[in-house]
């Protein structure tokens, strides 16, 4: 079993995996930036590093610091927690080869997981659903306009090194299609320093709906069911939920299985999800993500299954602690994620609390949002029996919810959850964009 | 400023009159306003009631914590660019770069920090006199951790 644990993250991510480690008895070293020396997972921590200045480039993604801590500090392990260098596979084989335990799935499947043509292909050939598109890159502007036809507009041109909607366009008509690919290639290549692009048919205001999945990199793998996060702005998740309003038994247990069925083709191990474009009851492969995600407490909350724990298990080269016949589906649970709009001190801060009520923060009175990093400042999660009771329950925790000091999504978030048509379920990604040109937050 | 200084006047502050007041001494500085329960601080950081956590314990992980915060006025730090194990001489047998009270010029080795089995020698970025040796030999430094106190020559 894992002994000591560097947690090379910050905010509530840390936060969320010192809490597990000190329930299985595993003493925490934080690395943190000089920025974040009076953060609550510094002070949480059985012990802290710093690891470099405010800036992440040279502090959270400061491989040879991050590391060297590990390392030093006595660690036989280290966690990446979500974004910065989690799905890097270079940082991950740094971290091995420094004689630690990397907390995720190999080196060599986060790398065929990160390019999105190979991965798409793996999903195929394992007889996966994916959406139709090109097999490889496109380069060539005839050739794309052939495939383009051969399954339709509008299609969507992708980076292959891709994410966060970089190098992401949407074609409509044949005729912009060779300057679409030009400008994507171009985006593609300063974003990611790779310019390889494909495309695919663009599905017209899917949901978005991913798998959770929990393996021990020796062939258990088990799925904790639906996570709809259909709500976003800009690709970015706003509210998750568990389960999908869209999903039916027949459809969750066909993506269960193939979602099971590809990452443990891959020899998958710990935490991971597999994300599907849903579309008229049908499913579409899109990409996995290698990692504990943002929105796993949603599964969580439905299923009892602590992630981090059987992450931490996984990595030990433990068994899990759950066999899919034990994965109990059926209530309900949701998050809210809530956004800093500004940096600063939080002059008051109230959680909510009560029956059904989590709250995932690294907030308190006092603290000083710096300005240097990723916007999330907490996340509210509440269960319920069912959808209804669970959206009752989310306005009335975001009611309760108070912080002051700094500028938050917390308003908007409340009229979101508040509004017919999310209260109805009857909505595609483009739902956010649609309810702020109506005027509605 | 000490922890026991601070509250004491936090205390007389809160019965006083003032809504507030600015408190400056050897270079720091503490500003206290009335209707906010915090101090905000700038020469230091602010300081954190204790978490109820068992387990938990401020130190850092480094042998570092017990490095003095401060130097004199008339003296500088000069700190740990990177994580690593410092070594204050090129090899386990070979006398040390620099011992208390040395001048070395600009450009001098001053230590080593070993980092993933790298040694990165530190120079001198300017002529100094080494006033203080702040880390013991094969400690663990982390990121701005003072290593030297130096004076300016």
């Amino acid at each position: 079993m894992i002994q000591s644990l560097l947690i090379a993250n910050r905010g509530e991510i840390a936060v969320r995996i010192i809490r597990t480690c000190r329930e299985m008895g595993i003493r925490t070293v934080v690395a943190h930036s000089q920025a974040d020396t009076d953060s609550l997972p510094v002070r949480m921590a059985d012990e802290h590093v710093c690891i470099g200045p405010a800036p992440a480039r040279e502090s959270y993604l400061n491989v040879r610091n991050l590391v060297t801590a590990g390392v030093l500090s006595g660690c036989d392990a280290l966690h990446p927690g979500v974004g910065f260098l989690a799905e890097n596979s270079g940082f991950a084989r740094a971290v091995q080869e420094a004689g630690l335990i990397f907390v995720g799935p190999e080196p060599d499947v986060i790398d065929l997981l990160g390019d999105k043509i190979r991965a798409k292909k793996s999903a195929k050939d394992l007889g996966i659903p994916v959406i139709p598109g090109t097999a490889g890159s496109v380069s060539d502007a005839k050739e794309a306009l052939r495939a383009a036809e051969s399954f339709g507009f509008p299609v969507i041109v992708k980076a292959a090194a891709g994410g966060g909607g970089k190098g992401m366009r949407v074609v409509r008509a044949p005729a912009e299609l060779a300057d679409v690919l030009a400008v994507a290639s171009h985006e593609a290549e300063k974003a990611f320093a790779d310019g390889t692009v494909y495309m695919e048919k663009y599905l017209e205001d899917p949901r978005h709906v991913e798998i959770q999945i929990v393996a021990d990199g020796k062939g258990d793998v088990v799925h904790l069911g639906e996570r709809d996060c259909t709500v976003q702005q800009n690709h970015q998740k706003l509210i998750e939920e568990s389960p999908s309003p869209v999903v039916t038994p027949g459809l969750r247990s066909k993506m269960g299985e193939d979602a099971v069925r590809l990452l443990r083709g891959l020899g998958y191990t710990g935490a991971g999800t597999v994300e599907f474009l849903v579309k008229d009851g049908a499913h579409y492969f899109m990409e996995v993500n290698a990692r504990v995600q943002v929105e796993h407490p949603v599964s969580e909350m439905v299923t009892g299954v602590d992630i981090i724990r059987q992450q931490i298990l996984a990595a030990s080269g433990e068994s899990l602690e759950i066999r899919q016949a034990d994965v109990k589906l059926g209530s309900y649970a949701v998050e809210a994620r809530i956004n800093a709009r500004s940096a600063g001190r939080v002059a008051q801060f109230l959680s909510p609390g009560g029956y059904g009520v989590r709250m995932d923060t690294f907030l308190y009175a006092g603290y000083n949002v710096p300005p240097w990093y990723d916007h999330l400042v907490a996340k509210l999660i509440v269960t319920g029996k069912n959808r209804a009771e669970g959206l009752n329950r989310l306005a009335r925790a975001l009611g309760e919810l108070v912080i002051e000091g700094i500028v938050t999504n917390i308003e908007s978030q409340k009229k979101i959850v508040a509004h017919p048509r999310f209260r109805k379920g009857d909505y595609g990604t483009g739902f956010l964009a649609e309810i702020m040109k109506e005027g509605a937050l | 400023m000490e922890l026991k200084e601070l509250y004491a006047l936090m205390e007389r502050f809160e019965k006083s009159g003032l809504s507030e007041i600015v408190y400056k001494k050897d270079g720091e500085e503490v500003t206290l306003k009335k209707g906010s329960t915090f101090v905000l601080p700038t020469a230091q950081a602010m300081p954190m009631p204790a978490m109820p956590v068992p387990g938990a314990h401020p130190a850092p992980a480094g042998a570092a914590s017990d490095a003095p915060a401060r130097h004199a006025a008339d003296t500088e730090f000069v700190r740990a660019p990177l994580v690593g194990t410092f070594y204050r001489a090129p090899a386990p047998d070979a006398p040390p770069f620099v011992e208390k009270g040395d001048t070395v010029r600009k450009g001098k080795p001053l230590c080593i920090l070993e980092a993933m089995k790298l040694m990165n020698e530190f120079q001198a970025e300017f002529d100094l006199e080494v006033v203080a040796i702040l880390v013991d030999n094969g400690k663990m430094v982390e990121f701005g951790t003072p290593l030297f106190e130096v004076r300016r020559v």
